[in-house]
């Protein structure tokens, strides 16, 4: 039997040693904890839709340069944070400095805050589950580090844009941790995106700390070009009665996958997590999300919806963990799908465990195809076939991009819904 | 302006019509009555170009042209409307949306100036007043959660923001209270000229009262059975459909 592969050695070696130690020490310790890890295959439960798609070649183990030019074709208003291949870039950023809010580079960090850094990466995602996401922890370069104190309010949303720029072939490594004090609010923005055509891969890990009573929002727009493979992980964790919202957009490539990972810690806590992803020509993009309810009386609602076109493939599992504790938990997670073509591929899986007796959960997922008799409607009235496929594609998120809070973000998504939608139909 | 030669059409292999032949000239309001699953909606859909039902024979001349060459949306833009029996609902695309993109297709279609949002928008609260639906139907979903009435309607507002050379109307009055029956027959009167026609399908006479026929024809067993003036839907609410030899699949059953 050939042995399973296992993760090449290049990829467990960081270029950039400008971190404070700390850092650079738990780079290490990560790195070594991953030495021979297995590559996720066919058998890999929660890759077994996916791991054909990856293609982790020597080519990309390298980190992609930080060059000096960057931000340019962003047209932001508003606070900002520009990461170029993993690396901050203090000059194109521009953000507030107010009592409260902290928001700093992984680079900046004197050894106390980087200690104390070093301790908390990581806590909130399940390593195991998230596989190569660990990949970030053991080469991150840079990263940025939001602390908000207790009541403290960012009054408007704070984009994160993480550009990949892939003139040369490697990878990047960008990372956010946030850690929001009692009763503090703040939106934060990711936007994903690349310039450059040669084979690349971001890896990209996030997490997001609420202390009781915090409200953070985080919308994530994923949308790198064909040339780049995206794996991406997410990890929050909630104190008493804080709120979560997220809105994950994500366009298909060649490989995406993002894992969500929402632990309601304490009572009262809730989250709401809304995605949408489109695919089309050979795509594929995976979303694997987990809402833990560890204590009782938390609310959890989800929403995803995946359209796959042409030779596409769509991948949701969404897993749902009421742990003994966890009375009262409400749970409700919906998951459609929409197949624009014979040739597309969309897998679905709604994965319950409920280990407390008085709780309300409930799930449904759905596949099916644009409605003839909806089409029909609209034809007989004038309406030109293709228009009656993009009302009616549309309609199948529209109520999940109006959701999303901010007006820009809403614009981008349009935007390349539009183009999703030109390449799309193309016939009259 | 309408003329149906001999036409045969199934659905799933089982035939439905079985010869059917009617005129329509303009001006004319024509009535179809007829028991249940005799085939008024398949001849309705089939005009209306549902390629769910296919035609096995016989022709229909719409103005001269051959209807059946048409697609169901080129058929649309020249002046066929069909009110459906059934109005679909379709969430997530506002009825104003909806709307908006079909007025603005048969614009296009006839040359004009496409109509932006807010001009649309005046006209739409106009013609809503004009069907007493509140204009706050127009940003919900397609008919989403309209009631029976609402819906019937909302198919009203539609011909009037068309305004088709034909309009057929599939038991539009169907669920509709006393007061919005006579104002839906008041809109399908405001539709009334003499370049236009009308195709209704109903079951009740009352609402000839509203819209009266020129003609009034039987539709049974996939047949026109009988055709006569005002009077033979009179008769018919009398009499039933029995008198004309007609038996209801079911009654046939038990009779059986
Ligand atoms: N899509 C379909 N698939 C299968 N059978 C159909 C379909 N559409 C119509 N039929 C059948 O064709 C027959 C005629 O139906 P149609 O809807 O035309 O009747 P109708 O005269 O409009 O009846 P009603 O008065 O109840 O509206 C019925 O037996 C019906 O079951
Ligand atoms: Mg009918």
């Amino acid at each position: 039997m050939k042995p399973a592969p296992t993760l090449s050695s290049a990829f467990l070696t960081p270029t950039g040693q400008s971190l404070p130690q700390p850092l650079l020490d738990l780079r290490a310790q990560r790195g070594t904890a991953l030495t021979d890890m297995p590559l996720p295959t066919r058998k890999t439960e929660n890759w077994k839709y996916s791991s054909r798609y990856l293609q982790l070649t020597e080519a990309l183990a390298g980190t992609l340069p930080a060059a000096g030019k960057s931000g340019s074709a962003l047209a932001v208003s508003g606070y900002h944070v520009v990461f170029h291949n993993g690396i901050m870039v203090p000059e194109a950023s521009d953000y507030p400095d107010v009592d409260g809010i902290e928001i700093k580079r992984f680079a900046d960090l004197d050894d106390d805050e980087a200690r104390e850094l070093a301790e908390r990466l990581d806590n909130t995602l399940d390593a195991e589950a998230v596989q190569l996401a660990r990949l970030n922890s053991a080469r991150f370069e840079d990263g940025l580090l939001i602390r908000l104190a207790p009541n403290a309010v960012l009054d408007q949303p704070l984009f994160v844009i993480s550009e990949t720029d892939a003139h040369c072939s490697g990878s990047a490594y960008p990372r956010i941790y946030l850690d929001a004090g009692r009763h503090s609010q703040i939106t934060v923005v990711e936007e994903y995106i690349s310039h450059g055509d040669e084979p690349a891969m971001v890896n990209a890990v996030t997490e997001f700390t609420l202390a009781d009573g915090a409200q953070v929002t985080n919308v994530r727009l994923s949308a790198e070009g064909e040339n780049v493979q995206h794996i991406g992980a997410t990890g929050v964790r909630q104190g008493a009665h804080s709120r979560f919202d997220s809105h994950c957009v994500g366009f298909g490539g060649p490989m995406r996958r993002h894992d969500l990972q929402v632990r309601l810690e304490q009572s009262g806590a809730n989250c709401r997590l809304n995605g949408v992803v489109v695919t089309q020509g050979k795509q594929h993009y995976d979303n694997h999300t987990v809402i833990e309810h560890v204590a009782p009386h938390c609310e959890s609602e989800e929403t995803y919806r995946n359209i796959a076109a042409d030779q596409s493939h769509a991948v949701f599992n969404g897993r749902i963990h009421i742990h003994q504790d966890a009375q009262k938990s409400n749970a409700n997670m919906s998951n459609k799908n929409l197949l624009l073509s014979t040739g597309a591929e969309i897998d679905t899986k709604p994965e319950l465990e409920i280990y407390a007796d008085d709780v309300k959960c409930a799930h449904g997922a759905t596949i099916g195809q644009l409605d003839e008799t909806s089409i029909f409607y609209l034809v007989s009235r004038g309406i030109d076939r293709r228009n009656a496929r993009t009302l009616l594609t549309m309609a199948f998120i529209n109520e999940l991009i109006s959701q999303i809070p901010v007006e820009s973000v809403r614009a981008t998504a349009q935007a390349r819904l539009n183009h999703f939608i030109d390449q799309t139909f193309t016939e009259a | 302006m309408l003329s149906i030669k001999n036409l045969h059409a199934s659905v799933e292999g089982k035939e439905i019509l079985k010869g059917i032949n009617l005129e329509i000239k303009p001006g004319e309001v024509h009535a179809i009555m007829g028991p249940n699953g005799s085939g008024k909606s398949t001849l309705s859909q089939v005009l209306a170009g549902n390629d769910a039902y296919e035609v096995t024979s016989g022709e229909i001349l719409f103005n001269g042209e051959d209807l059946l060459a048409l697609e169901t949306e080129e058929r649309a833009r020249e002046g066929i409307f069909l009110a459906f029996q059934y109005p679909v609902e379709i969430p997530g695309v506002s009825n104003l949306q909806f709307l908006r993109t079909a007025v603005n297709a048969m614009r296009k279609h006839q040359g004009q100036e496409e109509m932006n949002a807010a001009e649309f928008m005046k006209l739409a609260r106009q013609v809503s007043k004009q069907v007493d639906l509140n204009p706050d139907f127009l940003k919900r979903g397609v008919n989403e959660g309209f009631s029976g009435g609402e819906k019937k309607r909302n198919e009203v507002m539609q011909a009037l923001l068309l305004q088709p050379k034909l309009a057929i109307l599939d038991e539009t009055d169907s669920g509709l209270d006393i007061d919005a029956l006579k104002v839906a027959s008041d809109g399908v009167n405001a539709l009334r000229s003499d370049d236009r026609a009308i195709l209704m399908v109903t079951h009740y006479q009352r609402l000839l009262n509203y819209i009266v026929p020129d003609q009034v024809h039987v539709l049974a067993g996939g047949r026109i059975i009988k055709s006569g003036g005002r009077e033979l839907a009179l008769e018919l609410e009398e009499k039933g459909y029995g008198w004309l030899g007609v038996k209801d699949e079911d009654e046939a059953q038990v009779a059986g």
